[in-house]
């Protein structure tokens, strides 16, 4: 059937089962903002206060489901505001396709009203992009950004559309989804190498990275863990990936993991690493990382490989297929000493909080944990509250914890939220943010408002830039230069100009009602808790330091 | 397991599809990496849908594995290939406009002779010569014509064809 280019996008997203789109409007995307009003009773639109707020969005929805997240934006600025969130989106490996307006065809390249070379801008942040010059190629272009986004390891994808493309007639014909590129898949002999480095392990350690996530792998992980009776920790972004109930859980590893974690790297003999990149954060100083055991390295993208840190063998593989090759190639483990070892280090070196007056962020978390049976999606801003909620909230199951890992975009938290909502209408969805990530990005509670979304806004708030401060502190002799806030905001009036409802915590006495007030709303509601300026994230590794020797008070 | 951690000069042939800034995904992803481009040369191939990338490229053993499985990562690149010196063909072209007065025209000749440059052009007072040969040779050639006076040079990066 003849179809405008607009009326295609549409046809194309529905082919794809995109049911919610996020976005703003604008003249370069005026045909597409006309047929998103004649499918509207099929693409659910959500429009944010700002363009960023839209690719968080986007990005939230994607994460908390698997499935691609879409947002849209006009040409010029509003393709520039999607930048940060597409970058968020890079740096996490998360599946998201954007679409931009751009000026007509021959406009370009001619400094045109609101033109911006938005293939080139995003070039370094997306997996890959495309600007769709010819209707012609209109349709399996967007085929395509969806298979490019959602394959092996996924990650955003952009593709620009000249507004006389989207005003063009040209025939269309559905297709179903192009199937995913094949993954790799390690081969024998690296397999049989890694079953004997399993099997003749004595103190294994197994870590989990994002991409035990991406590839669904959390019930391998599981299985994996309990055949090779070994301690589990969890990177930033694979918290949930496992059971943090368990008592095989150490927590997180890295800059802000616990002593348990760093205790076992310094006396295990084999680092079991599934998809994970070996970021700056987690390695603290690289060579001074997993001295004293062999590194066996599981992850999709080949390019992880040697990358940060060398290895002792790599199998390059999808991580679910992959565990679920290996648990075939090993027999049960028992490693009852090494085990008591990690139960008697939990014990001796529990997470902890002190604070000279007013609420600890650990209490807060720990109700909230309480009071939504660890069941609830959380996402963060990026900061101290941002490693508080790693830290103090058990996440069940991957999906649950959405946070601006790589990149550490704050302002991502409220719009990622709004995008889980929308997603996961049957969850409770918190985010967790500081005062300074709330100003950032605070204009998107007025789209919470307006699409009734029942997202609770969990503010610390300590007027200071914490995690800044803290750096300061430790490295800069108390010079707190720009970091602290006093902005005075009340954000209680602000988040009610917004038609929000807030409450305040200001005593331990207070926590929990004031929770159990505002979940009971299942309304937009920002809870604006008050918290000492000095509360720190520990354990801390200093940076040149080595990841088996945080410290554990400053 | 690792390796050389001399910087050495490799050569990567690469075969993108001809999608319209296909160099640039290219580029941009050494300068972003902080990989060091010596030389590139960048052509269509027999079929126009595809371009072949010649990049010479420092580093050690490691760099050049990240190079290799970053570009390898590109949505436009097909195939990419780190040529070994001695299993491949690997030269250059040079355009070089030399001084030239009756005295050392001769001369000029003698050295365009030895070389086996070609003579493309005589003015009165200028000659462009060309060359096509390995790294050395070309310095070489562009070191003896020096006394003569040099007054402009152009010269490709490698082009390579494993054998």
């Amino acid at each position: 059937m003849l179809l405008t280019g607009a009326q295609i996008i549409m046809e194309c997203l529905l082919e794809q089962k995109v049911d919610t789109v996020f976005g703003y409007p604008g003249g370069a995307v005026l045909n597409i903002y006309d047929a998103l009003y004649e499918y509207r009773d099929r693409i659910n639109h959500i429009r944010t206060a700002h363009e960023q707020g839209a690719a968080h969005a986007a990005d939230g929805y994607a994460r908390s489901t698997g499935k691609a997240g879409v947002c849209i934006a006009t040409s010029g600025p509003g393709a520039t505001n999607l930048v940060t969130g597409i970058a968020t989106a890079y740096m996490d490996s998360v599946p998201v396709v954007a679409i931009t307006g751009n000026v007509n065809v021959d406009l370009l390249g001619l400094d045109s009203f609101q033109e911006v070379d938005i293939t080139g801008i995003t070039m370094p942040v997306t997996k890959h992009n495309f600007l769709v010059k010819h209707i012609e190629d209109l349709a399996d272009t967007l085929r395509q950004a969806f298979q490019i986004a959602q394959s092996g390891r996924p990650g955003p994808v952009l593709v620009d559309i000249p507004k006389d493309v989207t005003a063009k007639k040209y025939e269309y014909q559905k297709k179903e989804p192009l199937p995913f590129f094949p993954v790799p898949y390690p081969k024998d002999e690296y397999l049989q190498r890694a079953a004997e480095l399993l099997n003749g392990s004595k103190r294994p350690f197994l870590y989990l990275g994002g991409g035990v996530v991406a590839s669904g792998a959390d019930k391998e992980a599981a299985a994996f863990a309990e055949k090779l009776d070994a301690p589990v920790s969890a990177s930033l972004m694979a918290q949930g990936a496992f059971d943090a109930h368990d008592s095989r859980f150490m927590g997180m590893l890295g800059m802000h993991g616990t002593k348990t974690s760093a205790e076992a790297i310094k006396n295990c003999d084999l680092f079991v690493a599934v998809g994970t990149r070996f970021s700056d954060r987690v390695l603290c100083n690289a060579g001074l990382f997993a001295r004293h055991c062999q590194i066996l390295q599981i992850d999709i993208d080949a390019a992880e490989f040697n990358k940060n840190i060398d290895v002792d063998l790599r199998l390059e593989g999808d991580a679910r297929q992959v565990l679920k090759t290996l648990l075939s190639l090993f027999p049960q483990k028992d490693h009852a000493q090494w085990m008591a070892k990690i139960h008697a280090w939990q014990k001796e070196y529990p997470l902890t909080q002190t604070a000279k007056e007013g609420v600890l962020p650990k209490d807060v978390l720990e109700t909230l944990d309480r009071l939504t049976d660890s069941d609830a999606i959380l996402t963060t801003e990026v900061g101290q509250h941002q490693m508080w909620t790693a830290q103090f909230y058990k996440f069940r199951r991957p999906r649950q914890f959405l946070t601006s890992g790589g990149l550490g975009t704050m302002g991502y938290g409220l719009g990622a939220a709004m995008g889980a909502q929308i997603a996961n209408p049957q969850k409770r969805v918190i985010n967790v943010a500081g005062d300074g990530g709330l100003h950032m990005n605070c204009n998107e509670l007025a789209t919470a408002a307006h699409y009734h979304l029942p997202v609770v806004e969990l503010l610390f708030n300590n007027s200071v830039l914490g995690m800044v401060r803290q750096w300061q502190k430790l490295f800069y002799d108390s010079r707190f230069s720009q970091t602290t806030l006093d902005t005075n905001t009340d954000f209680c009036k602000l988040a009610e100009a917004f038609g929000v409802k807030a409450y305040r915590i200001r005593t331990k006495e207070e926590i929990e009602p004031v929770l159990r007030k505002a979940l009971a709303l299942h309304a937009p509601v920002l809870v604006d808790c008050w918290i000492d300026k000095d509360v720190n994230v520990l354990p801390m590794v200093p940076a040149g330091a080595s990841v088996e020797d945080p410290m554990l008070e400053m | 397991m690792y390796d050389d951690k001399t910087e050495k000069e490799y050569v990567l042939s690469i075969l993108a599809r001809n999608n319209p800034g296909v160099l640039l995904r290219i580029s941009g992803l050494f300068s972003r990496r902080c990989y060091n481009i010596l030389s590139i040369v960048a052509c269509q191939t027999e079929d126009t849908d595809y371009s072949r990338i010649l990049i010479v490229v420092s580093g050690d053993d490691r760099i050049i594995r990240q190079v290799d499985k970053q570009v390898s990562k590109l949505v436009d690149v097909e195939e990419v290939t780190v040529l070994q010196r001695d299993k491949a063909v690997i030269r250059e072209h040079l355009l070089m406009k030399v001084n030239r007065t009756p005295q050392i025209s001769e001369k000029l000749v003698e050295l365009a002779n030895v070389f086996r440059a070609n003579i493309l052009d005589v003015e009165p007072d200028s000659m462009i010569l060309e060359l096509t040969g390995d790294a050395a040779t070309i310095n070489s050639f562009i070191e003896l014509a020096q006394p003569y006076g040099v007054l402009k040079i152009l010269r490709t990066g490698a082009m390579a064809m494993q054998k």
